[in-house]
């Protein structure tokens, strides 16, 4: 029983290419529409050989890592004051709960009303992607740190000034963990955005002037390539989680 | 008698809950001399665990005085050391950091404080287990180590909250004993609170019995047995006499309690 589970899991991939090969070949679609996984690995090889396709890469990994960055460290910093200060949460809680549902790919008129097509506003959008997830499961995080162990701490002589570092940010952190993975699906979502606003480079870019010029080979080798990144981001960073988290 | 270290005279604690104020604790008086071994017994909801927060410093403001050393407890003091019903060990610390967290915020040094954690894991018998996380070890190992933590400030004081009200039957009884071993090698008072009689008489120098609703003192009672001792003591006519005392005492007391709510 888990041996077929096992062999099916490993045609699964394999099973859907070829599929795919056959139907684009077969005339029941338009093969210029959708073209087939053959063209697609021909029309890859053609975007990295020209050398576009790692200057591209780095544009939107320069995005989306500088965003991450900017974004997790304000919301890390943010969650932890209004998760501990009473009165910084009144502060700033309301409005981080008003800004927070907006779809952060709405701002994308005003961003380029206020920074143009610069690099400015692409990483102003994905940090604020990044930074309402992360400032709400750090925020939780603290709230939800085990009242016992601060108690334990406290009865240990541990003084209030250091209760954050010894107690507070290490209880929280499985929260903050989980706001960050979430947050680098966010920070994709806002990359996207972000490019087909206009840049002048990046994965996402390309794939906006390919439709234009309907090289649809290239679209969707640049959708494989955009999945690719974002996976090989999650599942760092879940082999990151598990080394961070490691009382768990 | 030797000299008093604990001192609560004329404590009483009021709580606002939305039913109005209710007085957990009423006028309730008692000292504690420098050695001895005090258990608090009461039904749940008497308050018992009310008195030794404030004795621990945890529970703040209250009416009354409660002192430690002659000094007044307003605050957690590295003197006075605490043992949870729960373990609330730090899940992110090795058994051997958990235990040397107080001597490092007490300012020890690296070295010192871990010569002082291994010195308790060698005494509460888990020397496999010092680079262990809490989460591996059953709970009656992860009450061993609260108890060391709590030891590794040296406090004059150990105070403990139904520390094996959460343990099974069998590992109850076996950590009753090792408590009572342990404290022939401590130099610590100790107060101790459960619902448990048994419990109570087996580890105590004094029982104090506390009725609920509000919260105070009913008896105040010597238990005049040999120690050292074990859980054997429990079949000792001297044992049986005692509890059936308390025993009666509770029992003549529900009823006092349960004649006076029906009749109001």
């Amino acid at each position: 029983m888990k041996r077929i589970n096992i062999l099916v899991g490993a045609l699964s991939i394999p099973l859907f290419v070829v599929a795919w090969e056959v139907i684009a070949r077969s005339g029941i679609v338009n093969a210029v529409l959708f073209p087939p996984p053959s063209v697609v690995a021909v029309a890859l090889v053609e975007w990295v050989r020209s050398g576009q396709f790692f200057l591209d890469l780095g544009a939107s990994l320069y995005r989306v890592v500088t965003g991450f960055v900017v974004g997790a460290a304000l919301g890390i910093a943010l969650g932890v004051l209004t998760g501990q200060f009473a009165l910084v949460s009144s502060l700033l809680s309301p409005l981080f709960h008003i800004l927070r549902p907006i779809p952060p790919i709405a701002f994308v008129p005003i961003v380029i009303l206020w920074f143009g097509l610069s690099e400015t506003g692409k990483l102003f959008l994905v940090v604020w992607g990044v930074f309402f997830t992360v400032w709400l499961s750090t925020h939780i995080g603290v709230q939800k740190v085990d009242r016992g162990l601060i108690r334990a701490a406290l009865m240990l002589g541990t003084p209030r000034r250091q209760m954050l570092q010894e107690i507070v940010l290490l209880g929280a952190l499985p929260y903050i963990v989980v706001g960050l993975r979430t947050a680098i699906s966010i920070s994709f979502y806002t990359l996207v955005a972000a490019e087909l606003a206009g840049a002048f480079a990046g994965i996402v870019y390309r794939i906006e002037i390919a439709q234009q010029n309907l090289q649809t080979g290239q679209v969707m080798g640049g959708l494989a390539a955009l999945g690719l990144m974002s996976f090989i981001a999650d599942r760092l960073f879940a082999a990151v989680a598990e080394r961070t988290v490691w009382w768990r | 008698m030797a000299r008093t270290i604990i001192s609560v005279a004329d404590l009483s604690i009021v709580f606002d809950t939305p039913q109005g104020q209710v007085i957990a604790v009423d006028r309730v008086t008692f000292s504690v001399a420098h050695g001895e071994f005090v258990c608090i017994v009461g039904p749940s909801g008497c308050g018992k665990s009310t008195v030794l927060n404030t004795i621990a410093g945890l529970e703040t403001p209250y009416s009354g005085a409660v002192t430690v050393d002659g000094r007044p407890m307003q605050r957690p003091r590295p003197d006075v050391g605490m043992v949870f019903q729960q373990p609330h060990l730090f899940p992110w610390k090795s058994v051997r950091k958990n235990i040397a967290h107080g001597p490092r915020m007490l300012g020890k040094s690296r070295s010192e404080a871990r010569a002082i954690a291994d010195g308790l894991i060698e005494m509460i018998g888990l020397n496999r287990f010092a680079d262990a996380y809490p989460h591996t070890l059953s709970g009656g190992m992860q009450q061993r180590v609260a108890i060391a933590r709590a030891l590794a400030n040296q406090p004059r004081v150990l105070l403990m909250d139904e520390p094996f009200g959460a343990l099974d039957a069998q590992t109850r009884s076996v950590m009753q004993d090792s408590l009572l071993e342990l404290r022939e090698r401590i130099d610590a008072t100790v107060v101790f609170v459960t619902h448990d009689i048994d419990e109570a008489i087996l580890l105590a120098d004094r029982v104090l019995i506390m009725s609920a609703g509000p919260g105070r003192i009913l008896r105040d009672l010597g238990v005049d047995l040999p120690r050292p001792r074990s859980n054997a003591i429990m079949l000792d006519p001297a044992y049986l006499a005692l509890k059936k005392d308390c025993l009666d005492l509770i029992r003549s007391e529900g009823r006092r309690a349960f004649d006076q709510s029906s009749a109001g």
